[in-house]
This record gives C-alpha cells, structure tokens and sequence, in this order.
C-alpha cells in the first residue's frame, strides 16, 4: 500500500512538473544527418550545461523542449559534436561531420562491434567491418567472430551451420531484414544459408525479448539486417571468393540514383561447389555439393511528403550430399547411393511505405508488408520431403508524441497468413495460419540517464487461439559509461516438425511425431551491467549479462530414448535454459585491439519424465580476438580462438557396442584468422577456418551400411570437414 | 659562381634520388579545409606508392609526407594531391576533382561557420 502511495505522490509531482516546465518552454525539432544527408539515429541531442536531452529517431529526427535561449549539443558516435542554437517552428537540417573517417565508407576508429548505449534494449550493432572477418559466406558464418552468438555444424552430411543465441536454438530468433521477419516457417533452419554475407551493411543483434512492433516470436532474441542501401551504397561492389575445398563464389552489388528522389539497389549472388570431399574417408561427402543463384532489388522512392521502398528477392539453393557418387539430380529411391539432397526455390516480394509529417517529425505511419512463396525438396536415403509454404505479412505502424519527446508510442496491427503443404514420406500435412493482431509500445525517454520501453499484443490465431505478449525493457545510466539493462517478455511461435529436425533424418531412426504440435511459448528474463575499468589511461570495457528462458510449451526432440527413433512431442514438464556471459574489450594500442568472453550455458529439458541437459551444447565456452589495423586498414589482420566444453551426447548405449559414443564429447579449441590488404579500390585478403584442423573423429556411425539398422549422421559435436583456406577480393566503385 | 651552384645542386639532387629507398621528409601547402580533407588527403596518400607517412596540419594547411626516394618524388606526390582536389604548392588542383569533392571541402565553406545550419 505504502509502495502505491508513493509511486501516485511520484507521478503526480511528476507530472507537474512537466505541466509547470511546458509554459515556460517550446517544442523544437530537428533532423540530424551526415553530410550525406543520411539520417543519424540515435544521436543524442542535449540541452547545451544541462543533463537533459533526447536520441534522434529512426529517421533522425528528435523533438525536445527547450526555453527560448537554450542551445543544443548534437553528439553521435564517430562524429563531431556540434552545438547549435535552434530554431522554432521549422524542422532544420542539421549536419555532423564525421570525426575520424574516409570517404563515406567505413569508420576506421569506430568500435566495430559495441553495446548500443542507450537503448532499453540489450542490443549490440555489429557493422560492416566486423563482417569483413568472416570472409565467407552467409549470415551464419557473419557471426563466428561474435562472441553472444554459437555457430555449429548441424550434421555431418548437410554442411547446414546452425546459431544459437542463449544457449537456445537459432528457431527462438526472430530474424528480420529491415522490421520484416525473414528467416522462418520451413526455412527456418537453412534460411541462413540464403542471406549471403557481402549483402548485409550492419546486424543489430537483442538479447533477451525483442520489439512487440515486429511479432510474437522474437522469444530469445532479435536480429536485424539492414541490407545495402540503394541510397548510399557502393555504385559497385564485388567479392570474389574461392576455397581450398574448391568451392566459388562471386557477389556484385550495384547501386545507383535514379533521378532525384528515385534510388536502387540490385544485389547479386553465385556459388558453385561440386567436389567430392571426403577428407575423413568414410564414403560421405563432409560438405556437400552446391550451388545457389540470389537476387536481391530493391527500389526507394524519398519524396518530402513519403518514403517508400519496393523490392524483390528470387533464389534457387541446390544440394546434394551423402556417399560419394550421388550428384545433383540424382534419383533418392533407385540409387545405389545413400543420397541427402535439398533443393530450394523462394520468391519474395516486399515493400515499406512511411508518410512522414514535415512539421511534426516525431509522428508517422508505416506500412511494411510482404509476400513469399517457397518449395523445399529434400531427401534423406529413400526418405523424401516436399513442402510448400506461401506467406502474406503487413504491419501497419503509426508513431507518435505524448505531450512532448520523452513519451513516444508506436502502435498498430498486423497480420499473417502462413500456409503450409508438407509431403513426408507418402503423408500429407496441411496447416493454414490466419493471424491478426494489434500492439501497443510506450517508451519513456527523458535522456541518457533513463530509457524504459514497455509494450504488448494481442494476437488472436485461427488454430490456437489468443497469444498475449507482454514486453518490458528498462535502462538506467549509473554513470556515463555505465549502464543497467533489465528485460522480460513472452514470446510464441509454430514449430515445423519435419524441417527443423532435418538433421535427424541423415540416420536409420524412424521420425514419430507422437502428437498433434502445440506452440511453442517462452518467457524471457534477464539483465546486464555494461561497464568499465581503467588501466592507466585505458579503457577495459566490460558487459556482464544473464538472461533466463523458461518454457510453457515446447516442441522436445528426444534422441535418447532409443537409438533406433526420434520423438518429437510437447513438453511435458519442466523447459529451461540459464545463460550467463562475461564480455570484455581492451584497446592495447590504436591499432591492436583485443576481445575475450567466457560463456556459461545451462539448458534443460524434460526428455520422458527426466530432467535432462539438451545434448550438442558446451556448458562452457571461451572466446577471444585480436585484430590489428594499420592506418586506413592498409594492412588488417585478426584471429579468433575458442575453446568449447565438452556437450553431452545422446545415449547410444541399446546400439552394438562397436557403435556406441561417449557420453560426453572431448572438448575442443577452433581457430579462425584472416588478413587483408587495403588499396584504393578495395582489398584483397587471405584466410583460414579451423586452422589447427580439428576435426571430430568419425561423426557418421556406421557409415559402411548406411541402409542399416545402426547408421546415423546426427550425432555431431565437432567440425566434419577440416582445415579451410580461402582467398578472396573486393573491389569497389564509390558512389559520388 | 651561378652556374657552379646550379651543377652542385643538381648533383646533390641526383646522388639522393640514387640512393634507393632513401626516406625523405617534404612539407607541401595545400588548399584543405577541413578535417573530411585531412582524411581524405591522409587516406588517398595511404595507398599511394613509396608513401611512408601523411600528415596534415589544419590550422595552416601544410602537409608533412614522408616518402621513399627510389620509389616517388615530390612531384608525383603533388601531382597525386592536385588529382584529389587540392592545390599542392605550385601545382593547382585539377577542377573536375575540386568539382567533385563534398560542399564542406570546397572554398569558403566553413568562412561563416554556418555549416550547421546549411539549409536543405
């Protein structure tokens, strides 16, 4: 009661207080942008000898109350403060001047990857520089430097790599490009593989519940892709890659004005790959063969009144594996091989559409929408999949003030429509989702001290009712510098039986589905501390951050009740998973910069009445990278090392003997390193993966009978393939 | 006495040109204006050959560059700057490069200091 009272007394004053403030004081807006005209967002505008101020919007536009004389501190990471004195009734532009850059390409000083200062949410930003250190391929191997995301092969035959963030699977991911969601429904587990690497100009990686804005299924975490833009990026851009295991690849991005307010961007896709590598000898391709094509247009239409954006992407991924001797197009049923082979088309078309108010910059309606169809054909031996799913998704968003910047609110509806035919082994499986909803997002920003966004949706879904989605992220500054982040949120989504434990099928167990799937739902709690210490003169930033997923329902995977089968059921008791991570970053000298993180992972889950760990992950796990740079990157040169506990392993004890595993696996350390070479036009750099050639011995069991009773694939800890050497090149034409 | 100094010149001049990678030092005024020229000169020198070292001073707009002998001179280096887009000593900028630069860079764009409230 006495608790009530006081916060009613607090609000109350509070409120006065800005009653009291808003006659003495006028609105002003402003865009902040760099001398590009690219909008800043997050830039922190400060009331000039004072602690009060705003961030800049997504469309670095901010909006504050000042007194008639004040002035304006404009301040935003790798730029020039400057101090302006503003002007009432007109939205000015205003431009930063970068402080330590060249050529509007990539900032040289800038943290490559670092912790979003004032966001309420626990967001890293990870640009493009700290992409260029995984030289290849995809969206999976983007983050093998990043210490918050694990990266593993997920079998020994499909050479799929898989994240996971949390210690969960990378399915409780939400991963969208630009606020669409992307990478989900029956390409949830490959669809990493279709987002190539040189396509992408920054990640904003949140852990913990994300956005109600954007769905119900960020349940660990959210990952943002901003692609290139047809605004500012590269006229021309292309990487040519090639591997010490003879695979290619080639990526042209173009970009280019239209007319003044009309810009695109086309961005293009290639590899090949049709080796048989087999460097383990045991009559399985480690990787195997294939081949994609990808494009990527998009269109931006920037007029005063409306932004809008229309785009499509078209891919076709083929890949065919197994023993040696199947090939693209082989037949799964009359071969004498055993094949794996998965085939995807996909056919996406999306837009975003903003209209803006040129005089109130803080309030606005978006429309994004897209749709999607795609057609997955695998094999796995004489098994065969076929599915199809079509895709519709719009959001409509409207943004505003309360009163003043320090509230803002986004709300809107949304709706998706998912159909699903799937064709498993002579069954057919039929879902249709039809899915409203409706959200609503507070956020409380009177400035650097104290950031607090609290929302939630209603969604109601045509098979499994009403989801209610609570989200709260709050930030409170101790000091600059130091920063408290607390977060809690529930999340839901739909599991796909069959292509997401595609890695149980590479293996002789039945696949029983014991009963009809329920959604899956999580809570999601956590916290961090981000910080630092002082060596001397340095800066030692640290982030601690736990996090604590709890599952109401889940789809379980158990591969421990009998070696012979796989059973996917709901879970039937409890579903949990701790994650504890300590990350610090040291400057040792302008040039060298070091990383090291420890992870600490408990994830639990009732397998048949037990509580058990969930096999295949480290309950420990150490990280570290060193990067060196020369002025203007002319020489760059970074390694990363980790070390992986030991992961539990199903049982296979009921196999023969000859066939049966450790309970544990061994633990093991993988190291990656690449340098580069900097010219006018671009670079040219050399690399390695797994340079010390580690390599899980034996991960097919009984790989000679692969039509018998006691082959499987699925059981992998380590790295199949061994070593990997590659050399690659960029080349790039700036845009004026 | 004219034409001997000339020869000793020349000659002195010729005996360090043959001393291969040889590091020389030379302070070139340019036309910079601003810090997005200082990185655009030091990033543009960075990748230029024979270039060791780039550095420019703003507030009286003279760059030191230190360079190998054998491998560039302070001609090739002054004509690398004109194709920038900035005046290097006798050597003028060349225009379709000073066209090109950004408004910050060109002449009398920080004069009024007006820059943060260039209007769009």
């Amino acid at each position: 009661m006495n608790h009530i009272h006081f916060f009613r007394r607090f609000m109350t004053a509070n409120l006065l207080l800005i009653h009291t403030f808003s006659f003495a004081q006028e609105q002003v807006s402003g865009k902040v942008e760099d001398i590009n005209h690219k909008p800043l967002v997050g830039a922190t505008v400060q009331i000039l000898g004072t602690t009060e101020g705003t961030v800049t919007n997504t469309d670095g536009i901010f909006s504050i109350l000042i007194e008639k004389d004040d002035k304006l501190v404009l301040s935003f990471v790798g730029y020039q403060n400057d101090t302006i004195a503003p002007v009432f009734g007109q939205t000015k532009h205003y431009k930063l001047i970068e402080s330590n850059i060249q050529l509007g390409d990539i900032v040289v000083e800038a943290e490559s990857s670092s912790l979003d200062e004032f966001d309420a949410k626990h967001t890293e930003l990870i640009l493009e520089s700290e992409l260029l250190k995984a030289a290849c391929c995809n969206l999976s191997e983007s983050f093998e430097t990043n210490a918050s995301v694990d990266v593993s092969f997920s079998d020994a035959v499909s050479g799929a790599k898989v994240i996971r963030l949390l210690g969960l699977d990378g399915r409780y991911v939400q991963i969208n490009r630009e606020n669409i969601p992307l990478v989900r429904g029956l390409s949830g587990r490959y669809g990493l593989g279709f987002i190539p690497g040189t396509w992408i100009q920054s990640i904003d990686l949140g852990k913990g519940a994300g956005t109600v804005v954007n769905g119900y299924e960020s349940m660990v975490g959210q990952i943002n892709l901003e692609f290139k833009k047809p605004e500012n990026s590269e006229k021309l851009y292309v990487n040519a890659y090639a591997n010490s295991f003879g695979r290619f690849e080639l990526n042209t991005n173009f970009a280019t004005d239209l007319n003044e307010k009309w810009s695109t961007v086309l961005l293009a896709h290639g590899d090949y790959f049709d080796f048989e590598l087999d460097r383990n000898d045991d009559g399985f391709m480690d990787l195997p063969r294939s081949r994609q094509i990808n494009i990527f247009n998009k269109y931006k239409y920037q007029g005063d009144k409306f932004v809008s954006q229309i785009g499509y992407n078209v891919l076709r991924d083929e890949k065919a594996g197994g023993q040696n001797g199947f090939d693209f197009g082989s037949d799964h049923l009359s071969s004498e091989f055993y094949g794996f082979s998965n085939n995807t088309t996909r056919i996406e078309v999306f837009g975003k559409t903003g209209l803006l108010f040129p005089h109130k910059p803080y309030k606005g309606w978006g429309l994004i929408y897209s749709g999607s169809y795609q057609k997955i054909e695998s094999g796995f031996g004489r098994r065969l999949y076929e599915g199809e799913e079509t895709t519709f998704y719009g959001n409509l968003i409207f943004q505003n003030i309360i009163g003043n910047s320090f509230h803002q609110y986004k709300t809107g509806a949304s709706i998706l429509y998912d159909d699903f035919d799937e064709v498993f082994q002579n069954s057919s499986f039929n879902r249709q989702e039809i899915v409203p909803g409706a959200y609503f997002e507070y956020s409380y920003l009177p400035g650097e001290q104290f950031s607090l966004t609290a929302g939630s949706r209603v969604d109601y879904h045509n098979l499994f009712g009403t989801y209610f989605t609570p989200r709260i992220h709050a930030r409170y500054q101790i000091k600059p510098g130091v920063n408290v982040r607390l977060s809690g949120g529930r999340g839901y989504r739909t599991p796909n039986a069959i292509t997401e434990n595609i890695p149980f099928l590479i293996s002789s167990r039945e696949f029983i589905v014991q009963e009809e799937l329920e959604p899956e739902v999580s809570w999601n709690t956590g916290g961090s501390l981000a910080t630092f210490v002082k060596i001397g003169q340095k800066k030692v930033n640290l982030v601690f951050d736990y996090f604590y997923t709890y599952f109401e329902n889940q789809m379980v995977v158990d591969q421990d009740a009998s070696s012979d089968a796989i059973f996917i059921s709901n879970l039937n008791g409890d579903s949990y998973a701790h994650s504890f991570q300590l990350e610090s970053s040291y400057d040792i000298t302008e040039r060298l910069k070091a990383k090291a993180a420890y992870k600490y992972y408990d994830v639990r889950t009732t397998l048949a009445g037990e509580l058990r760990r969930v096999p295949y992950i480290s309950r420990d796990r150490l990280f570290f990278n060193l990067e060196y740079a020369t002025k203007f990157e002319k020489w760059k040169a970074d390694a990363t090392v980790q070390w992986f506990g030991r992961k539990r392993l199903p049982n296979t004890s009921d196999k023969p003997e000859i066939f049966q595993q450790d309970g544990f696996s061994p633990d093991f350390v993988l190291v990656n390193a690449q340098i580069s070479r900097g010219f006018r036009w671009g670079n040219i750099y050399l690399g390695s993966e797994n340079l010390l050639n580690f390599k899980q011995d034996n991960p097919i069991i009984d790989a000679e009978n692969p039509f018998g009773e006691n082959f499987d694939a699925s059981i992998v800890w380590g790295p199949v393939p061994g070593r990997l050497v590659y050399v690659g090149l960029r080349y790039k034409i700036k845009r004026q | 006495m004219k034409v001997i100094n000339t020869l000793a010149f020349a000659l002195i001049t010729l005996s360090i040109q043959a001393q291969e990678g040889k590091i020389n030092r030379v302070e070139i005024q340019t036309s910079a204006v601003c810090e997005m020229c200082k990185d655009r000169i030091e990033y543009d020198l960075a990748f230029e050959k024979g270039i060791k070292f780039a550095d420019l001073n703003l507030e009286n707009k003279i760059l030191t560059v230190e360079y190998k002998t054998g491998k560039t001179s302070v001609e090739t280096i002054k004509k690398r700057i004109a194709k920038i887009g900035y005046t290097a000593d006798e050597i003028h900028r060349i225009p379709i490069s000073y066209e090109n630069l950004p408004a910050c860079c060109k002449d009398g764009a920080h004069d009024d200091e007006g820059h943060h409230e260039e209007q769009h």
